[in-house]
Order: C-alpha cells, then sequence, then structure tokens
C-alpha cells in the first residue's frame, strides 16, 4: 500500500520548474496545480527535486494520537477553562487591547486542547467528540448535517488506533521470513528432485506451500492489500526503486568485485523488472480496459512481454519458451 | 553590577552596560529605572525580569500537583467548544484538507453564536484568573507533564504560561495607564502562541514562540461593544 502522496503549497509554487519533469507519470502536470493523486506514486522525486520546498508527502495515515495521561488532560483543560473564561471577559470588554485579549486566550485555549488529545482531526478522540454533540440536546440552529459530513470525511482516513507498532512490525517481519522461507524450500525442492531424492523434494514442496498460505495471512492481517488500483501503484513503485535505484548498486558492485554470475543476475532482474514497471502503469492507466490481455514470461530471465518474441529482449532466450498468462 | 533577565524572551539588562540607544547610561543600577520602563524587544513590565543570580532551579518535585478532577466534554463551554473546533481546522489546513477545515470553522462559529454574554465584565476579573493561572494553574500543569515526560504538553504550557506573563504586565500598564495606552500605537496578536505586541517595533521573531514576524495580526477598532 502507498504510503504517502505528494502535496503541492500552491502559495510556494511557482508553478514553473523542475516537478513536471521528474515526476515518472505526469501526475504533478495538472491545469489546476493539484497533483493528480490518482497517478501519484508517492515516490517523492517531486519533492526532492522543488527548489521552492513547496511539495510535502503527505502520508495517508497519520501517527496515533499521543496517549494522554488523565491528570495531564485535566490540568491542561482546567487551565483551558480559565482561557476560556477570559476570553469570554474580554469579549464583554471594549478597546484595541481587549479584542486582542480576546484572540490570544482563544488561540491559547486552542493550543491547550490541542495538546490534551485532540491534535489530529481523525483521531478517535475527535470522532467520539463530534459523535457527542450528535447526540447532545441542541439548538434548532446546530448544523447537524454538518457534523454528519465531518464524521464521515473523516471517518475515511481514520488514523489506525490500537494497532500496536510492535505487531505491524511483527507481522511484516513475519510475512518476509515466511515468503523468503516459500522461495528457499523451492530452490531445494528443486536441487532434490535433481538428485533424485523425490521424498525429500516433496515435503520441501508442501513446506514451501504452507510458508505462502503463513505470508499471505501476515499480509492481510497487517493491513497492506488496497485496491487494485493501489496495489498496481505500489508495484510501479516497488518495481520502479529496483530497477533505478537498488540493482543498479548491485550490479556495480558485483563488477567490481569480479562476481560474474551476480552481475549477470542483477542485470537481467534489473532489466525485467523495468518492464514489470512499466506493464504496471499500463495496466493501471487501462484499469477499466475488459478486452482481455496476455502476457508472456520468459522462464529463464523474468522478463514479461505481451507478445512471443522471436528471441527474449533481455536475455536472447527462443520465444518458444516464453509461459503464457 | 547585576543582570536581570526577561522571564518571557529572555532579554538581558546589564547594568553596567545600561541601554545606551534608549538613553539609559552605563552604570545604571536596576532599582534606578523608571517604573514603566519595559523590555525593549516584547514589552514586559520590570516585575517579570528575575536577577541573574536568582533564576529558580528546574526542580518539578518542588511543586506539588493539585489535580482537579474534571469530566471532561461535559466540564467545556460553548465558546471552549468553539476553540477545540478552531484547532481542528488547524489541523486540516496543516494536511491541506480544506473541506473538513471550513466544516470545522462553521461549527466553531456556530458555538460561539452560542456563547452565553458575561453579566458584569470587569478587568479585575482578568487580573483574579491570571493570577491564579500564574500561581496555581502552570505549576500543577508542569508538574504532572514533566512526570508524565509528556514534551508536547510542555511545550504548551511554557508557550501559554510566557503570554499570560505578557498580559499580565499589559493590564499592569492599563491600570496605570487607561484606555489611553494603545492610542497612537499598534497592537499585534501572534496568531501562533496568542502573544500581544503592544507597540510600534514589533520585534523581528515572536519572543515566545519564535515565529517570524508576518504570522502576526494587527489588532484594530475593538469599540464595537461601546
Amino acid at each position: 500500500m502507498l504510503k504517502k502522496y505528494a502535496v503541492r503549497n500552491i502559495r510556494l509554487c511557482t508553478k514553473d520548474c523542475l516537478c513536471l519533469y521528474v515526476c515518472p507519470t505526469g501526475a504533478t502536470d495538472t491545469e489546476n496545480s493539484i497533483i493528480d493523486i490518482t497517478k501519484c506514486l508517492g515516490c517523492g522525486d517531486c519533492a526532492e527535486a522543488c527548489p521552492s520546498g513547496a511539495i510535502s508527502m503527505v502520508p495517508f495515515e497519520y501517527p496515533n494520537q499521543q496517549e494522554k495521561t488523565d491528570e495531564v488532560v485535566s490540568s491542561l483543560k482546567s487551565l483551558a477553562i480559565s482561557k476560556s473564561k477570559q476570553e469570554s471577559i474580554a469579549i464583554g470588554l471594549t478597546g484595541t487591547l481587549f479584542k486582542a485579549f480576546q484572540i490570544s486566550n482563544h488561540i491559547q485555549t486552542e493550543d491547550l486542547i490541542r495538546e490534551a488529545g485532540y491534535m489530529l482531526p481523525q483521531s478517535e478522540n475527535t470522532l467520539v467528540f463530534l459523535n457527542s454533540q450528535l447526540e447532545g440536546n441542541q439548538s434548532k440552529d446546530f448544523p447537524k448535517e454538518k457534523v454528519k459530513l465531518l464524521i464521515e470525511l473523516l471517518s475515511k482516513n481514520k488514523v489506525k488506533e490500537k494497532m500496536k507498532d510492535k505487531t505491524y512490525e511483527n507481522l511484516m517481519a513475519a510475512f518476509t521470513g515466511e515468503a523468503e522461507a516459500n522461495r528457499k524450500y523451492i530452490a531445494y525442492a528443486i536441487k532434490a528432485e535433481k538428485e533424485g531424492k523425490l521424498n525429500a523434494a516433496k515435503l520441501f514442496r508442501a513446506a514451501s506451500d504452507a510458508e505462502t498460505i503463513h505470508a499471505l495471512k501476515h499480509f492481510e492481517v497487517a493491513g497492506k492489500i488496497g485496491s487494485t488500483a493501489n496495489n498496481l501503484k505500489d508495484g510501479v513503485a516497488g518495481e520502479t526503486h529496483e530497477y533505478k535505484e537498488m540493482y543498479p548498486d548491485f550490479v556495480k558492485e558485483a563488477k567490481e568485485s569480479g562476481n560474474k554470475a551476480a552481475e549477470m543476475t542483477f542485470t537481467f532482474a534489473m532489466k525485467a523488472e523495468q518492464t514489470h514497471a512499466h506493464l504496471y502503469q499500463e495496466a493501471l492507466d487501462n484499469i477499466d480496459e475488459t478486452e482481455e490481455v496476455f502476457y508472456f514470461l520468459c522462464p529463464i530471465c523474468g522478463n514479461i512481454e505481451k507478445s512471443v518474441p522471436d528471441k527474449c529482449s533481455i536475455c536472447g532466450a527462443s520465444g518458444s519458451k516464453f509461459i503464457k498468462y | 553590577m547585576a543582570k536581570y533577565i526577561c522571564a518571557i524572551c529572555g532579554f538581558v539588562y546589564d547594568e553596567e552596560k545600561g541601554l545606551p540607544e534608549a538613553g539609559i547610561k552605563p552604570n545604571t543600577k536596576w532599582k534606578n529605572l523608571p517604573s514603566d520602563w519595559v523590555c525593549p524587544i516584547c514589552g514586559a513590565v520590570k516585575s517579570d525580569f528575575q536577577k541573574a543570580d536568582d533564576l529558580p532551579s528546574n526542580d518539578v518535585n518542588k511543586l506539588a500537583p493539585v489535580v482537579e478532577h474534571l469530566d471532561s466534554m461535559k466540564e467545556m463551554s460553548p465558546l471552549q467548544i468553539s476553540a477545540l473546533c478552531t484547532n481542528l481546522a488547524r489541523g486540516c489546513e496543516k494536511q491541506y484538507k480544506s473541506q473538513e477545515a471550513s466544516l470545522f470553522k462553521e461549527l466553531a462559529e456556530y458555538y460561539r453564536s452560542i456563547s452565553p454574554r458575561e453579566n458584569n465584565p470587569d478587568v479585575s476579573q482578568l487580573v483574579e484568573l491570571i493570577k491564579k493561572d500564574l500561581e496555581e494553574g502552570y505549576a500543577n500543569a508542569n508538574a504532572v507533564a514533566s512526570k508524565a515526560k509528556d514534551r508536547g504538553a510542555l511545550r504548551a504550557l511554557v508557550w501559554s504560561e510566557k503570554v499570560t506573563r505578557i498580559l499580565n504586565s499589559l493590564l499592569t500598564r492599563y491600570k496605570k495607564e487607561g484606555e489611553a495606552m494603545t492610542d497612537n500605537t499598534g497592537v499585534y496578536v501572534c496568531t501562533i502562541c496568542g502573544f500581544i505586541y503592544v507597540g510600534d517595533k514589533l520585534p523581528d521573531v515572536c519572543p515566545v514562540c519564535k515565529v517570524p514576524n508576518f504570522k502576526f495580526e494587527k489588532i484594530e477598532g475593538g469599540h464595537e461593544h461601546a
């Protein structure tokens, strides 16, 4: 799932420079200056390039509301009560000084309340507050529909409460471990098959499938599976990172250390990931297209094409070896 | 020769150096400064200064917490709920959520409109409340927030306590000077912490929260209830 998206601060932006061409998907190129969130991959290239500091990477999910002790909340609130009272008295007094007192006390009340557990608009505390206002006895002028709308809007990007960070980390660590074990056991099964140790091979195959079951469940419970559009975006982001940043370094280091086999496997993967990123983006652009598309996988290097080539464009393998999807 | 430090902005008055640019000669003793002298940076009165050697240690254990238990939401006045809503509107603006921000502002406006008027508002009531905050409220809240290691709460308390001291300073001046105090001079409020500046030489940054002075709002009028 995407973690962040880019937002442009129009007050700082001069609209005439770098983000337009560093963006891999054209999300920054819009008529109204608002970055197109449906195209944004969350890669941060635009924010890094912007000389005006006008682009921020905004998280989809904010951290939990900080836990506040009851004592802290009540001592801040009793000060806030005093400030509100002072605001109220200042409203009743005349003169510029007391107008300033009103505003000053209002700002102080805001800040004290913010630190008493109301920093984030989408936190549970805010939603509880809004709901309590709906339930209470209100005058006929109470903007009930607006409060309902607020609750609906804020619930959409509600902060995930109570998923303890540690448990989330553990789920992701277990996912990585299980995913790794799955591939490892397949490698061991292939080896065992070649050696004719068929019982061992069978066990490795079964165990590798078991690890897949575990990995998928952990990933799901961690809340990492989004809509298909978002998953495609995540695919583009992941593959782009690999072919642009990760593999170029790996290839260079393998070359320097003289490890030819590593250099080759990294190079194949790097080129294949680039085609994957491209295909994911294409699938995202045509997400509502219903006409069936076929993909052909090169079993040697992992290249994917949309028609069978004579030879694999990356590793040169014969087109007859390609597997159809 | 001693030094005196402004509790609000940290300005140091050094008796040895005086303040020649303000016509105060070197070697002018603190007690010989005029009683209506104010801090050249933030406008605090003399009683908000502390002698450099007398600064209290930050021993929070000395402060005995007096915790009043309040049942959170039910205790909030409409005006306080209005501040809760404008605070949440600010939170939405920070996240570029403009629709949510304007809904919170409308809700804040509603609560402000239903807030009952004070019966006989008087400056002496402000003086009393400020005195109580400075004597008990902050000591109590600081002790509690230090114990809980709540950085955010401590930050808000530092700002609010300093702002309250400046309000106290301004009321001290108001008692002497009356309404004339703001005649022919600017009145500004820092929109981040609520610091008030009365004068014509705005400090470059807010003496309390240190934001640049373009975040100050100039206050005009205020005579509509007259």
